[in-house]
Order: C-alpha cells, then structure tokens, then sequence
C-alpha cells in the first residue's frame, strides 16, 4: 500500500455507558477513493467527526499526511483537509457562486482575491455547474445542491476530502454524477474518503473498502484474504446476502 | 454576447444603488425643511446655506437656530441610529442563522436600556459603557439559553423574549427604586425619543457606531460563511468562534449607543435587513453596506412621518412596532425550514 493520508491509531470513543469506537487502528491511503461502510449508528459518523476534529479525541492517533491531526495550525489545516457534512440547510438565499466562494474563506483575511474568483470560476467549470451560478442555492434540487456543496469544498483544495454519505437522498443520475466527480478528484493528485450505505456503489467506484463493526475497523481486503469464500457483507450488514458477478465487481442484493 | 436580460438587470441594480446610496443626501436636507415651525421651508433653507457660503449676506438667526441646533442634529442622530440597528439586526440575522432575530428580539436593546437607566440611577459607568455592558450580558444570555444542539430559530427566539423580560422588569425596578427627579429622566428617556437629539448626543454616538459599523463592514465576506452554519465553516479550515464574538460584539456596540441615545426602537433592526435583502440579494458582502446606507435613509424617512403627519409628534418606536409586528408574523407564517 501507498502512502497513508490518514492513519488512525488504537483510536477509542465513548460516551457516558456506551463505548463507540474501540481501539480502532486504520490507514487510508493517499490518491486513492476509499470507502467506509458501516450499519447505521455502528460509529461511522463518530469516525468521521474524530478524523475531522469536531469531537476532540482522548485516547489514541490521528494522523493527516504523517502529522498528528491536533498539531497541525488552523491555518494549514484548511490546505489538508476538507469536509461535507451530513445535513445542511441553508436559511438565506444565496447565489451558487457566493456558496461556492465561501469555500475560499480560510485563504483571505478581509475578502477574496482575483484568484480566489478564478478557483471559483474553474471549480463551477470542473464541476459542470457553470449554468446554476447565479441561481440562488435554496431554489435548488438535492441532487444539484449537493454539487453545490461538494464544489464548495473542493475549491478550497484539500489534499484529503472527508465525505458523510454524499449520496444520501440523491437520485441514481446524481448519485452517479457525484461519485463521479469524486473519482476524478482522487484521480488528480487527491484522497477521497466517503462514509456509504450502498455496497455496491462502493464497490463499483471504490479503490478500497473499510468496514466498521462491533466498535471496530476492518480491511475488507484483509478480510478477503483472511477467508476467500466468506460472504464478508453478510457478517457486515449481519442478514443473508446474494452475491451476483457483473464485469469484475461483487455485487450484492438481499435474498428474495 | 449579451442578451437584453442582462442589461434590464443592470438598469434594475443601477436603479436600486441609485435608492440605496444617492438617497441619503436628499432626505437629510428634506429633513432639515420640514417640520413644527413652517415657516422655515425652502427659501429660508435657502438663506440660511447663503449666509454660510457668503460671508456678506446677512445670517438668519431663527432659522439657522431651528436648522442647525435642532433639525440637523436630529435628522444624524436618526440616521446613525437607524443605521445601527438595520445592520445589526442583518448581521445577528446571518450570526444566529434565522431571519427572525433583530437586536430587540434578542434582549439587547431591553439589556442596554436597563443598563442605561441604572446608569442613570447609580452613575458608576457612563451611559453608554453601561448600556453596552447590559446589551452584552443580555445577548450571551440569550445565546446561552437558546443555544442547544438542535436548537431550531424558536427556541433563540424564546430565549430571547425571556431574557427581554427579565430585563424590562429590572428597568422596572430600577424606576421604582428611583427618585422622582431621576425616574422622570429614566422614563423620557426609555420612551425612544429622538426629539432630544443634541449635537452633545451626536457627538456622544456618532464615533461607536461608525466605527463599529465600519467594523461590521470589514468583515462582511465571512458573514457569508458563519451564515452557512458552524459545521460548514470548520469544513473550509475556518474557526467561526472568534469571528463570531467579533461580529456579536459589534453589533452589540452599535446597538446599545444607539439604544443609549435614542432609546428603544422596536423591531427596526428585523424588518430592515428583509427590505435590502429583496433589493440586493441575500449575500451579506452587498446586504452590510446597504444596510448602513438603507437603514439611516429609511428611519429618517420614518421620523420625518412622525413628525409631520400628526399635529403632535408621535414617538417613533410606536410606527416601528406598527410596521414591524404584521411583518415579523408574516415571516413566521412562511418559514418552512427549521422550524422543529
């Protein structure tokens, strides 16, 4: 494996009478579009909020690029990573380019440069976006407000891009668009790491697959190699599973 | 190439900056014409700026006694006051992420009128340090008690009544504990009369709020994104709390020198930050200085209503609470989204 972006070490997370993460060790590696999945309330989003810092951790390691994640300065930090939270809402209605502007806002000090507009021009361009620009954001469709969103963060250009289920609520043309847009961006010299429920979008767009259960993580690869024959999503989503082959990708369905 | 929409928009932005920012010369001198004593109309007006461009021509006392010591100071104090309010309340409205808030709704304007009047009871602070002290302590009040994790923009609200309450009975207090000389003082006072603006008040007033107003403007880019919420700031590598206390701190200046010297208007600070953000658009880079500019021109225009329409002038919070009240319901009757 590659170079680590992020590398966690005997992390563990509890609240009072519940422990949520326990003694978890990871490393997600650089360039690559990784994903984690997980049974709803198994400690994705916990993970997620460790590695980001919203929740200060007190047992353990997180490392971004080699350097522990609470060491790194407020200002090099915006440079290394960048997140898209779960939820949001936004009350006023701005246009799509000053959403997406917001993003450069850790690189000025009063407002933003020439160069700043230009990222921003060229992110709606990447992004494909260039004709919502105007277009106030709370006028907008899920799918494209997740665009929206996601471009934002990307103008910012962060080496390591943190995503919580990006694709929640979006139809499969937007699902898609997204993942998309999100493997290119690990294609350009970027990591990409995206908290997921469906396997087999995962496994379609996924370079590699992490897998958190029972408080801990796991290599799926790893637990490939440990049992070929295992239905490792059936111990993972804890339910008979079918498995079917399309092209070289597993895909799974419920038994019916 | 550009389509004939595009330039209708242009005429229609040239239009609204034309209102917003070419419009407060014309009113300040309207104001300075009109008024109790009509018989200082244009033509004395006229005199008057005569006498003080030619040395020679003869200066009309009375009329440049009623002109410059009396309307003239009014009609900036009003301006500044006004402004004060509307950006605050557009800034707290971006800060606190809800349309619904403005410095009253908050409690600040009740905490920097019951920090005024003990001011005037106990004079250990001046006026307006008291007044901005009591604003603050109601302010983080009313975030402390507001503010939980899924807190929806009622709740800020609530919180902000009560603390709005709490304070209007320690006014009360106060006025009850106070001697007749000094209760009369308080109450002229927290009845929000600009018909006592002085050149000593402008003067007292007119350097916080500029500069806390020029403050508020300096920062307007990053109200966009605390207005995104915390989550989202952290996710571009930006730490919205200090940015945060800066911009409360602010417009809590702004607000108590302005409660301090014109007392409480009512629900100005709400209405105001709707009305530009339907003229400029919601981000808040263009909303702050209209806010400034709109804000002064509009209140002015208002008071210039009070003091006109009536034969006896009526106090202005009345007309701000009368245009206020049916607009703060009709918000709450259409906001949709964060409401549980």
């Amino acid at each position: 494996m590659s170079l680590a972006a992020i590398k966690i070490e005997n992390l563990s997370y509890s609240i009072p009478g519940k422990t949520i993460l326990d003694n978890v060790s990871l490393s997600l590696a650089a360039n690559q579009f990784s994903v984690i999945l997980g049974r709803n309330g198994s400690g994705k989003s916990t993970l997620f909020n460790l590695i980001t810092g919203k929740y200060p951790y007190s047992s353990g390691v997180v490392e971004l690029l080699g350097k522990e994640r609470s060491s790194i300065p407020q200002k090099s930090l915006a440079k290394t990573i960048g997140f898209l939270p779960q939820f949001h809402q936004s009350v006023f209605p701005f246009s799509v380019y000053d959403v997406i502007l917001t993003g450069r806002a850790a690189f000025y000090r009063f407002g933003p440069s020439g160069r700043d507009h230009e990222i921003v021009e060229q992110t709606l361009l990447n992004m494909g976006i260039s004709h919502l620009k105007d277009k106030s954001y709370t006028d907008l469709s899920g799918g494209e407000r997740q665009l929206v969103l996601i471009s934002r963060v990307m103008a910012q250009g962060p080496d390591i891009l943190v995503l919580d289920e990006p694709t929640n609520h979006l139809d499969l043309h937007f699902q898609v668009l997204v993942l998309d847009k999100l493997k290119l961006y690990s294609r350009s010299g970027h990591t990409v790491i995206c908290i997921m429920h469906d396997p087999n979008m995962a496994s379609i767009y996924a370079d590699h697959t992490y897998f958190i259960k029972d408080q801990k993580a796991y290599d799926s690869s790893l637990l490939i190699a440990e049992d070929p024959f295992a239905n490792i999503y059936e111990a993972l989503y804890e339910m008979p599973l079918m498995q079917v082959q399309v092209k070289d990708k597993t895909i799974i369905i419920p038994q019916f | 190439m550009k389509t004939p929409y595009f330039s209708i928009t242009t005429m229609r932005s040239l239009l609204i900056n034309t209102i917003i920012y070419g419009l407060p010369i014309p009113v300040i001198i309207i104001s300075l014409l009109i008024g109790s004593s009509d018989n200082i109309g244009l033509a004395a007006f006229w005199d008057w700026i005569r006498s003080l461009v030619d040395s020679s021509h003869p200066s009309p006392v009375l009329v440049e006694n009623v002109i410059f010591n009396i309307r003239l100071p009014r009609a900036l104090m009003t301006f500044l006051v006004g402004a004060a309010l509307a950006t605050a309340g557009g800034v707290l409205q971006a800060i606190f992420r809800n349309p619904l808030v403005d410095p009253y709704i908050l409690g600040i304007s009740s905490g920097a009128a019951f920090g005024a009047s003990l001011a005037i009871l106990v004079p250990l602070l001046s006026i307006h340090i008291s007044a901005f002290v009591f604003g603050a302590a109601a302010v983080s009040l009313t975030y402390v008690f507001g503010y939980t994790k899924n807190s929806s923009s009622i709740t800020i609200i609530l919180a902000g009544m009560i603390v709005s309450g709490l304070f209007s009975a320690s006014l009360a207090l106060v006025q009850y504990l106070s001697d007749p000389f000094k209760l009369q003082a308080i109450i002229q006072w927290t009845m929000g009369s600009l018909h006592l603006s002085s050149w000593h008040k402008v003067q007292q007033s007119w350097i916080p709020i500029s500069l806390g107003l020029l403050g508020l403007y300096f920062i307007r880019w990053k109200l966009n994104l605390l207005s995104l919420g915390d989550d989202e700031a952290r996710a571009v590598g930006v730490n919205p709390t200090y940015i945060k206390i800066i911009a409360v701190l602010l417009a809590t200046i702004v607000t108590a020198v302005a409660v301090a010297s014109a007392g409480i208007i009512s629900l100005y600070g709400l209405f105001v930050p709707h009305i530009t953000r339907m003229l400029v658009g919601a981000s808040n880079t263009k909303t702050t200085p209209a806010n400034i500019f709109f804000g002064g021109t509009f209140l002015l225009i208002i008071d210039n209503f009070c003091r006109t329409v009536f034969p006896y002038e009526i106090p202005i919070g009345i007309f701000t609470m009368i245009i206020g009240a049916p607009f703060f319901i009709f918000l709450i009757k259409k906001r949709k989204i964060n409401w549980s």
